[in-house]
């Protein structure tokens, strides 16, 4: 049989367990929480009679929506072994034709793109609140955006899916969501911090620097909120690129992993 | 199919310990096409880990084992096989429908297959009508079936059972005895582990018994049971205790 035809039915089939389980898990509904509490700042128009706050408060709801894409990404992606080694399921999983290698590809990508649905919702809710208020609403600049933080959030369900490996799924999930905040956050400061401290400290800053995910270069909040415009096409591309080689690399170590684990 | 002859797995010299412990100590064994082989031996004798290996969930340690000619460890190797775990945990918010499409497709089957075998499998192993209820709300009995569904689902040459009569009801045991004799007439090898002797010895060819990690006896039932001339429950207990038989 075509080798391409075989590998794409075993991906379909893990992608669509993992939508099935995002669906028949109820997560749907935690979903619409996080939703409904979405639209609390994005309900607000010229609060307190201020022109231009709105803006701020957009810039809450997307930084909630970060908060919240973070959150199902390392949920998504730290349960996606946990469960199949804690109910079992991967024995008769891996007894069948397919290698550990494809079955974390198809996880993963059944993993990513749960949780890329769940951040298409809230960018739509965005957009259409956006919308709604007179402004900007689907603009290339918000297509662009999302594409970078799918791309970060990408990187996020791999982060997760290797964590899960390595450490039990709530301790790796709790290492994550201080790292990317903190990267997020405070990621473009490390050099100055790294330039300024002496000795092996300054080291282990820049060796940290270069390793850390720079959750960082997918953040467009300010450019669309405040309408500043698109990011350069090149830097975008790079910023892909980047995602890419880290969630490859990461893919490749989990490989790795898995296929030393003995089950 | 396989032909008669043909080697169906081949284990040799097999080594795999844990730690310091010792699970397969030095175990040979092998199958041709058709047989049908109770695997037996107390608790702790290194079944579920030789079947691990033959499944290429494990590695060993020292020794090679070959299924079908092919490192089990290759995926393509587990194209022929069909296997249902001891504990048969399944994804509980599948019904046993989309269970075993879901197999299918990791098997890499067509649509129309998949389909057209989950109605003949359901059927088969009695659980067609509660093939929409999620896996969930069904009973170990109903659990083991979809196991044995699952493990069927590619139309498999050799079919690994692990303690394939756990929890399952009288009835359910005679119709799972009756689908393994449908299966062994058509030419299909079957290895089991098991503890119920009596089971084993209705619908065994041969048996290996294992202790401490070694095959101690591997051979004809009707040749264990002459040793004695008693039942298999009492010549097992023999051969343990004898350590093997000439």
């Amino acid at each position: 049989m075509n080798c391409a035809k075989l590998f794409l039915r075993r991906m379909g089939a893990l992608v669509k367990l993992s939508l099935l389980e995002l669906w028949r898990r109820n997560d749907m509904f935690v979903l619409l929480v996080l939703a409904l509490v979405l639209l609390v700042p994005l309900s607000m128009a010229r609060p307190f009679g201020v022109e231009g706050a709105t803006r701020y408060f957009d810039e809450a709801a997307f930084l909630l929506i970060w908060a919240f894409s973070l959150f199902i990404g390392l949920g998504t992606g730290g349960r996606l072994f946990a469960s199949e080694f804690s109910n079992r399921t991967i024995y008769p999983l891996l007894a069948k034709p397919i290698s550990r290698g494809q079955v974390l590809l198809g996880k993963y990508l059944g993993a990513m793109i749960a949780s890329w649905s769940a951040l298409a919702f809230f960018y739509l809710l965005f957009a259409v609140s956006s919308c709604l208020r007179g402004g900007d609403g689907f603009s290339l600049c918000l297509l662009q955006a999302f594409a970078l933080h799918a791309a970060c959030i990408a990187l996020v369900v791999a982060a997760a899916v290797m964590g899960s490996f390595l450490a039990t799924p709530s301790a790796s999930a709790t290492l994550f969501a201080i790292l990317f905040p903190a990267m997020f956050f405070f990621g473009r400061r490390l050099p100055d911090y790294a330039g300024n401290a002496v000795g092996p400290t300054g080291w282990l800053v820049w060796l940290f620097y270069w390793l850390a995910p720079h959750a960082e270069f997918f953040d467009m909040r300010q450019r669309v909120v405040h309408g500043w415009g698109c990011v350069d096409g090149v830097v975008f591309l790079v910023v892909l690129l980047y995602a890419v080689i880290y969630v490859s690399l990461l893919l490749v170590a989990a490989r790795f992993v898995l296929n030393r684990r003995r089950l | 199919m396989a032909a008669m002859t043909e080697r169906v797995l081949e284990i040799e010299d097999v080594c795999r310990s844990f730690g310091g412990v010792t699970a397969v100590d030095g175990l040979t064994l092998s199958l041709t096409c058709g047989e049908v082989t109770g695997f037996l031996g107390t608790n702790g004798a290194g079944k579920t880990t030789t079947i691990k290996m033959l499944l290429g969930l494990l590695r060993p340690d020292s020794g090679s084992v070959r299924v079908f000619g092919q490192d089990p460890v290759e995926a393509s190797s587990r194209n022929r096989i069909g296997y249902m775990p001891e504990i048969a945990y399944y994804y509980p918010y599948l019904n046993a429908r989309e269970l075993l499409a879901f197999y299918g497709g990791v098997c890499g089957m067509d649509r129309k297959t998949i389909r057209e075998r989950t109605d003949e499998l359901l059927e088969a192993v009695g659980l067609a009508d509660a093939a929409k209820r999620p896996l969930k709300t069904y009973s170990k009995g109903m659990l083991q079936r979809a196991g044995i569904a699952q493990a069927l689902l590619n139309d498999p040459d050799l079919l690994i059972l692990d303690e394939p009569f756990t929890g399952l009801d009288p009835l359910a045991r005679i119709q799972f005895r009756e689908l393994l004799g449908k299966l062994r007439t058509a030419g299909k090898t079957i290895f089991f582990s098991s503890h119920e002797l009596g089971e084993t010895e209705l619908l065994c060819d041969t048996v290996a018994i294992m202790k401490q990690g070694r095959c101690i006896y591997h051979g004809p039932v009707s040749g264990i049971a002459g040793d004695g001339g008693g039942n298999l429950e009492r010549l097992f207990l023999g051969v343990l205790e004898k350590g093997g038989v000439q």
